[in-house]
């Protein structure tokens, strides 16, 4: 089997409009629309298959860094430099709330499944749970178990789960009020779930992808190649959770295959580091931003 | 509604308007003769002639804003159209001058007034309209920072000047000549050039739209010069360079700096010569390295500072920082000398010539020769030369004294002497006059064999200082350090090794030598030489370099000589960011080795130092012997670990899930102040057994099986809090608890006081142990100042009484109390007030339930001991949950973050020490009464103090 022949390394548009550095690009929940936000403190919506940008939101004060859609598309999230988190209407791009609390900048966001919550991951060593159907815009709950900044979250339907730069991964399981913290040893830059939900891929800054069996803390594999050091560079799974793709700060992207993490494919995406990666929901399609101020569309 | 009202017809319409006016109109005399004076401020208002309000008071919102031009009203400040609407936003309305004029200047603004046509503009009113129009427009071929045209007022032409007025109150006429009629105008003509030349500025001449200005105004003025001797009407020196810049009228920057005013101009015109406008140079001199890591083209908000946040992390690929920096290279110097040297020498002033032929003539002297045999290099005669210099001849070999020690001794004062100069042989024979040991500088025992080791050394030194006068000499070999320079001779680093031997060895004998002195400056080499085996910056071989040359310094101590001449090509930002790296590096090194120990020790790798050195310092690299690590890493991580984590309930609502904890007691709270973790800081070695004890505990740990050996821990301490809080804690604090007026003053008096106290008390502790026990005492409540607390101390006493003698030991330390507190009061009279009060407050924050003093009655403790058994296994549960999780996490530790738990810990686990009472009570006040009323009875206590 060809395996680089499915895998999405042609260019399909590129996405310009932001001035400066593109610091996160995601799809929506059905990959039909991409976020991206970046540098120039704007958050701009975009149509990926068809190169058009839609919208741009504009509200932050300083960069944004991540941002994330709820599932029925209505509403998102974001937060940066500025040390809150927004809480925004798609349609009419008004920002519903913003909350505050953190005592840094910002590195992530997410949304629960059901949309009713927000966690944002922190340089203040916290994660915070911000409630979005309660008027109060006090957090929720406040995590701050870690030992330094946490970089990525992730949510599931019971968990939270943070990538933090003091070399661990805590899962925080709501059911049974546990604590897992898998500890690598290595900084902690972009953490990822498989799609069947059992593994953590967890992108480090020894330029090393690990991945995690989720239910018993063990190292399933190591993937390495590119260049992760000192930038915060995403990692993703395919769809099929066959492969494994990270971006490189020397402007690649590489694919490796899941199992025996060889180097499946690899490419030069950008001309500078890559920030970010997003995999199409349902096909096969990525979406890669990058410092040169891009975010490139990339199909099969 | 009269029944005779219903009788009335009316017929037409009553004019209405009619009436209005009229009212109006009475109203504005009403106003004018004084009646609505009487009326409130609020009510009056501004009307015109004909009685309408006035517009006014356009600053606080038009008319009378809010109440008599106040905004004070919820009228005030309305908006002119307020639509707010989530969709349908109110837009910006722009605001015209009609707005704000009555209907009468409208009309007047309208065009309907008269003017004259040019064709009969007798006065010339229009001409004049259109002569500034011309003007206005001819202002936007040549444009200035005032835009418009150059207003009349600030220009009006003299129409006499002062010298015409003089001529005239002498007696001079218009049309008539002074004198000399025939002065050619010519000459004249020259002398105006001339002054023109001097009220302009000098380089104004070379703008081209002065030039033309200079060129109009001698048109203009043509004509008058060829009619004889009629004056000007105008004098016609002004405007004649445009302003150009945005400084204020008047204002010249350039006052104090000349030498910038040329540069700036110059390069002005270059400007104007390329046609395009270079960004301004000051701006990026000014802000130059602040802002040049600055994310390419956004600002942050004018009210925020720049930060490190706001540095660009990947300014590395930044483009467009080069080209701003080469504004300001170009040569301007050269050009401007050039330029002054061109001014020089043409002819500046019309009129006046240089000199052909002048007195003055500067004598040129050729430069000294140099002597052939001169050598380009100073030699110092310092201290150590000068003073070998008489003992060039070696003094001959003498075998070395037959006491060791002596021999060691003198060896290790040759070295010492030999570096340090003649100068310390000279103090230390004076110092060591009666000293046995020092004969030998004395012509005593070993003298001779002293001279000769002073001599060795001393040839040494100087082999060694050529050396490197040599190695200096050359500049190919100047980046090399003592290091690399001494292994490619294959030489063993001399300095070192020897005063490291004679120190160990001098140390070993029966007396301590001086030369540790110097070792005491400098910290032990062989962390210098793990520094060394450790290369941080090993892809910046300079900067490798310039980390070790750092080190070097660091453990050297004592002055440092650095280099600058290494150095000096960076700029001085640069050198203070690497020096900052260069500690930070340092400090990591440190850590790292001590880690090391400690792992070498326990058996435990701790890798979290390393790891999160590398991304906080972006710089360097991660310090760690990577090889060993990394397999060691493989192995051991991922490690896994679970801790407790309690979801908040709300988070578990709004995830669907059923709340884990529910029904149980919510954690215990932090600690509230800075003092609490101060206080518990230091005895880390008895946390550290207890966390041990509770780890081995904690499989087990939401049983209540803890309790016996935390009892055990309850005894264990008791420290000084008074002392600590004297120190350390502010008296704002206490205030909280009980202000008291005209205190503040006495703060520092009070904090004495109190450690003195507390000193006493602890000295005393014992002898008064013993004494109330031996007297049986049943101590009397506090005589001298007890009113406030009588009724409570009865009531507590009289519940003590039945119990009181099985209660004796366990009270005997309130008891102690009590009698010190007597005899205190007795020693410090007047002072014993305020310590007490300080004592009393800080039963609160302190934590023993032992050190409850005067005010607590030993009922109350005793009963709060009793109640403490009942609810122990609550808070033990309670803690646990709490604590559990801490104690296990703690192993792993962490860099500061580490720190700050584990004195949280302290405070917890030290709470469960110290203060059990006084945590069962908060956690559990709500179901025990006796607790409750104790409170109470606190509180009521202070309210009647105060």
């Amino acid at each position: 089997m060809s395996a680089a022949a499915e895998l999405p390394t042609k260019e399909a548009h590129i996405l310009k409009g932001h001035e400066g550095a593109v610091l996160a690009a995601r799809f929506n929940g059905d990959g039909n629309y991409a976020l991206t936000c970046g540098k120039d403190r704007t958050i701009r919506l975009w149509n990926p298959h068809r190169g058009i940008l839609i919208k741009t939101y504009k509200s932050h004060g300083r960069e944004v860094r991540d941002v994330h859609v709820t599932s029925d598309n209505a509403k998102f999230c974001s937060c940066g430099g500025d040390r809150q988190v927004y809480y925004w209407d798609v349609s009419t791009g008004r920002v519903i709330r913003k909350f505050r609390g953190h005592d840094g900048e910002v590195n992530a966001v997410k949304f629960n499944d059901s949309a009713s919550v927000v966690v944002s991951a922190g340089f203040d060593r916290s994660l915070r749970v911000w409630d979005c159907r309660s008027h109060s815009v006090e957090p929720v709950q406040i995590i701050d178990t870690f030992l330094d900044t946490v970089m990525s979250v992730v949510l599931t339907k019971t968990e939270i789960i943070g990538g933090s730069v003091d070399g661990t991964v805590r899962t925080f399981d709501m059911r049974i009020g546990r604590e897992m913290s898998d500890n690598l040893g290595q900084p902690v830059n972009c953490i990822s779930i498989s799609n069947d939900g059992n593994c953590v891929l967890a992108g480090c800054l020894d330029s090393t992808l690990r991945l995690l069996d989720r239910t018993t803390g063990e190292l399933l594999q190591v993937y390495k190649g590119h260049i992760s050091k000192s930038f915060k560079t995403d990692c993703c799974l395919t769809n099929s959770d066959a492969h494994v793709i990270g971006g490189s700060e020397d402007g690649l992207v590489f694919f490796w295959d899941l199992v025996d993490a060889k180097v499946v494919s690899k490419f030069r995406a950008h001309d500078l580091v890559v920030t970010s990666v997003s995999y199409h929901p349902k096909e096969d399609c990525m979406l890669t931003s990058s410092v040169d101020g891009t975010v490139r569309v990339w199909k099969k | 509604m009269g029944p005779d009202e219903e009788d009335f017809v009316f017929h037409g319409t009553p004019i209405e308007r009619e009436e209005e006016i009229a009212s109006r109109k009475k109203k504005a005399v009403a106003g004018a003769s004084g009646n609505l004076r009487t009326l409130p401020a609020w009510k009056q208002e501004v009307t015109d002639e004909e009685g309408r309000r006035r517009f006014h008071g356009a600053f606080t919102g038009g008319y009378s804003a809010g109440y008599y031009n106040t905004v004070g009203s919820k009228e005030g400040w309305a908006p002119q159209s307020f639509t707010s609407s989530r969709k349908n936003r109110a837009g910006a309305r722009k605001q015209s001058i009609s707005d704000f004029l009555d209907e009468d200047e409208k009309a007047d603004m309208e065009g309907k007034s008269l003017s004259a046509s040019s064709q009969f503009d007798t006065f010339g009113f229009t001409a004049a309209e259109h002569s500034r129009k011309q003007a206005e427009k001819e202002q936007h071929e040549r444009p200035s920072a005032i835009p418009g045209p150059v207003p009349d007022e600030l220009v009006a032409p003299v129409s006499e000047s002062i010298g015409v007025k003089l001529l005239l109150k002498m007696g001079w006429r218009r049309g008539h000549s002074i004198k000399d009629v025939r002065a050619s105008s010519d000459a004249r003509r020259e002398a105006r050039k001339a002054f023109l030349a001097f009220s302009t500025d000098e380089n104004t001449k070379e703008t081209p739209d002065s030039l033309v200005s200079e060129a109009e105004v001698e048109t203009s003025l043509g004509p008058q010069y060829s009619e004889d001797i009629k004056i000007s009407e105008s004098t016609p020196v002004y405007v004649l360079n445009p302003k150009q810049d945005l400084h204020g009228l008047g204002y010249d920057p350039f006052k104090h700096a000349p030498e910038f005013r040329e540069k700036k101009r110059s390069r002005l015109s270059a400007n104007k010569e390329v046609g395009f406008r270079k960004p301004l140079s000051m701006k990026e001199s000014l802000f130059g390295p602040k802002s040049g890591k600055i994310a390419p083209g956004f600002g942050i908000g004018a009210l925020e500072e720049l930060d490190v946040e706001d540095e660009d992390v990947y300014a590395g690929y930044d483009f467009d920082q080069t080209y701003v920096i080469e504004d300001e290279q170009p040569a301007r110097p050269s050009n401007d000398n050039r330029l002054r040297l061109t001014s020089k020498e043409h002819d500046v002033l019309p009129g006046f010539g240089a000199a052909k032929n002048s007195d003055y003539s500067m004598e040129r002297f050729n430069p000294p020769k140099i002597p052939k045999d001169f050598v380009a290099r100073h030699k110092f005669s310092g201290p150590l030369e000068a003073e070998t210099k008489p003992t060039v001849s070696a003094p001959p070999e003498v075998p070395p004294p037959a006491d060791n020690n002596l021999k060691l001794l003198i060896e290790g004062f040759a070295t010492f002497v030999s570096r340090c100069g003649k100068l310390y042989e000279d103090l230390s024979r004076e110092k060591n006059q009666s000293n046995q040991l020092f004969d030998f500088l004395r012509e005593g025992n070993g003298h001779d064999y002293y001279a000769r080791r002073l001599w060795e050394e001393q040839q040494k030194r100087k082999d060694q200082s050529k050396l490197t006068l040599d190695v200096k000499l050359s500049p190919i070999v100047q980046k090399m350090t003592a290091e690399t320079r001494g292994s490619l001779l294959g030489e063993k680093p001399l300095q070192r090794s020897l005063t490291e031997t004679d120190t160990s060895a001098s140390s070993g004998g029966s007396f301590q030598f001086p030369t540790n002195l110097s070792d005491t400056f400098t910290k032990s080499a062989s962390s210098q030489e793990a520094a060394d085996a450790v290369k941080p910056f090993k892809d910046d071989p300079a900067k490798q370099e310039r980390f070790e040359q750092f080190l070097k310094e660091k453990y050297k101590g004592g002055l440092r000589t650095t280099d600058s001449n290494r150095v000096n090509s960076m700029s001085e930002s640069a050198r203070a960011q690497e020096r900052l790296d260069f500690e930070a590096a340092a400090e990591a090194i440190e850590k790292g080795k001590a880690y090391k120990e400690v792992r070498r020790a326990t058996e435990q790798p701790i890798d979290f130092l390393a790891g999160g050195l590398q991304f906080t310092s972006g710089g360097t690299e991660q310090i760690k012997d990577t090889g060993v690590v990394d397999m060691k890493s493989s192995k051991t991580y991922p490690k896994r670990e679970e801790f407790q984590w309690r979801p908040s309930p709300l988070l578990c609502k709004r995830f669907d899930l059923p709340d884990p904890f529910m029904g149980k007691l919510p954690p215990a709270p932090r600690a509230r102040n800075k003092m609490d973790s101060l206080i518990f800081l230091p005895d880390t070695v008895k946390a550290a057994s207890t966390r041990q004890v509770s780890e081995s505990q904690e499989p087990k740990k939401e049983t209540s099986i803890e309790e016996p050996e935390v009892e055990v821990e309850v005894e264990n301490v008791e420290r000084p809090v008074d002392l600590y809080k004297a120190i350390f804690s502010d008296d704002s604090e206490d205030d909280e608890d009980q202000p008291i007026t005209g205190k503040i003053q006495e703060g520092q008096e009070k904090k004495n006081e109190a450690a003195a106290t507390t000193l006493n008390r602890l000295i005393a502790g014992d002898f008064l142990e013993s004494l109330g026990k031996e007297l049986g005492f049943e101590v009397p409540s506090d005589v001298p100042y007890q009113e406030g607390f009588k009724p409570i101390e009865e009531e507590s006493k009289s519940r003590s009484k039945p119990e009181d003698s099985s209660d004796k030991r366990l009270d005997r330390s309130g008891l102690k109390e009590k009698v010190e507190e007597k005899r205190s009061s007795l020693i410090l009279g007047s002072e014993e007030e305020k310590s007490r009060k300080k004592r009393e407050k800080s039963p609160r924050k302190r934590s023993g339930g032992n050190d409850l003093s005067s005010g607590e009655s030993s009922g109350d403790e005793r009963r709060r001991k009793r109640s403490n058994k009942k609810d122990r296994h609550i808070t033990n549960h309670s803690e646990s949950d709490s604590s559990s999780d801490y104690h296990s996490r703690d192993k792993q530790g962490s860099r500061s973050r580490r720190k700050r738990r584990e004195s949280s810990r302290e405070k917890r686990s030290s709470h469960k020490k110290h203060s059990k009472h006084h945590r069962t009570k908060k956690s559990s006040s709500s179901r025990y009464s006796s607790d409750e009323e104790q409170k109470e009875s606190r509180r009521e206590k202070k309210r009647r103090r105060d």
